[in-house]
């Protein structure tokens, strides 16, 4: 069971829908290994499904109810009749082949290799990826301009701020330096997201936001 | 004999802890009708009920000019889709929230769609709670009974902050500059209010 995890501010914008995509995609991976944070999401989904239901009804201006079904009947139903996901879904699943052994790693160095996931998943000032650090391997030390959060797939590492396994959500910002160092047993496997947020205070981009700080 | 048991043990069943008062109960039946036996007067009523709602969601997103676009792409979700609630996962009105929320995303996403090639669908991301998916326990049913009570016993900051970050969709940059507070000060309110949302849910789950 995983030892770190994103904190409730961080939870609760995934539950309301304003994390960024690309920091959704690591909350949504920690997610998927981890059963606690999943009870916590119940939690916050609540307070949306509460706050949806306290909120001031608006008129629906454009049809009734017996229009809205007449459109509805006329609509052919997909081939696909629902977007509702009815099992526990891995995210990387689509984005992935099948084994670790069989993604196409690019060397970075003799320890480190890395498989870009940014052109997949856009945007700019966002880079998404996945590194594998060979078993007791050392990163160089760095910082980082924006935020980088790294959830881990399989193995583990450390570094000066604590030791992490499989599952764990962990973040650093620009005010950290570190330096990872793999774990002896395994090579460890982890999605790294780095985001580099835009943020935009006037009306009109706002709506923009969400993709903008891909 | 046997039907005073009957009732007996009905209305210990309603009043237990960690079951849904008759509001809720009654969305749940509904919505039940619709899965089961498609009936349209069923969905009448969650229609006229929670159509108003989810406009004012959208409206309160920022997504006024789609609002009524959104709230037809969630009401067909939730016909087609009803056999796929669960009632022991999630009340009604979290269940659409979690569609609604996802078809906002998706519109933001489709409007965005010319920047980038998007490989990960919306539902992979957020996923709506169902079967497998979705860790049930009474505590969590007798949570979002209390959940409404709760909030409005926040004091009126912590409330404030909750709803403009939850329900408003803004960035918390955005909201400390609405309010003209220090933006660690929003945060130490979210989290406050998270906390004290926390205790006095399990207060009353005891």
């Amino acid at each position: 069971m995983s030892g770190y995890h994103p904190d409730e501010i961080t939870l609760m914008d995934y539950s309301a829908g304003s994390l960024s995509l690309a920091q959704s995609l690591a909350v949504a991976v920690h997610l998927f290994m981890c059963g606690q944070c999943r009870g916590q999401l119940e939690q916050l989904n609540a307070l949306g499904g509460t706050l949806l239901a306290q909120s001031d009804p608006q008129a629906v201006e454009v049809q009734g109810f017996d229009d809205f079904m007449d459109t509805l009947d006329a609509k052919p139903e997909p081939q696909i009749t629902t977007k509702v996901q009815s099992r526990l879904y891995n995210p990387l699943q689509n984005l992935l082949p099948d084994s670790f052994d069989a993604i196409p790693w690019r060397k970075q160095t003799k320890d480190i290799a890395e498989y870009d996931l940014t052109k997949q998943l856009a945007g700019q000032g966002v880079r998404v990826a996945l590194q594998k650090i060979r078993a007791g391997a050392k990163v160089p030390p760095h910082s980082h301009r924006g935020q980088e959060t790294t959830v881990i797939l399989s193995g583990g590492f450390s570094d000066e701020l604590g030791v992490y396994h499989k599952g764990d959500f962990v973040t650093r910002d620009a005010s950290h330096r570190h330096t990872p160092t793999a774990l002896q047993n395994e090579d460890c496997i982890c999605l790294t997201v780095l985001d580099a947020p835009i943020y935009f205070v006037s009306g009109f981009y706002r709506l923009l936001n969400p993709f903008m700080r891909w | 004999m046997a039907q005073t048991s009957v009732i007996r043990s009905k209305v210990r069943h309603m009043s237990a802890p960690g079951t849904r008062d008759q509001d809720t109960q009654k969305w749940v039946d509904l919505l039940h009708q619709v899965a089961h036996h498609r009936d349209r007067e069923a969905f009448r009523q969650i229609y006229d009920h929670f159509a108003p709602r989810i406009k004012a969601y959208a409206m309160n997103q920022g997504v006024s000019q789609q609002a009524d676009e959104l709230v037809q792409e969630v009401m067909t979700s939730v016909w087609r889709s009803a056999d796929k609630y669960a009632d022991s996962l999630a009340s009604v009105s979290t269940w659409i929230f979690t569609i609604t929320r996802n078809q906002r995303i998706d519109l933001l996403r489709k409007a965005g769609r010319m920047q980038a090639e998007i490989k990960v669908e919306t539902e992979e991301l957020w996923q709506i709670p169902s079967e497998d998916n979705t860790v049930s326990s009474i505590q969590q049913l007798s949570a979002q009974r209390h959940l409404s009570k709760s909030i409005s016993e926040l004091p009126e900051e912590q409330m404030i902050a909750v709803k403009k970050v939850y329900y408003e969709g803004k960035t918390h940059q955005e909201v400390a500059a609405e309010l003209n507070i220090p933006l660690g000060t929003l945060k130490g309110r979210l989290r406050l209010s998270m906390q004290k949302l926390r205790v006095m849910l399990e207060a009353k789950e005891l």
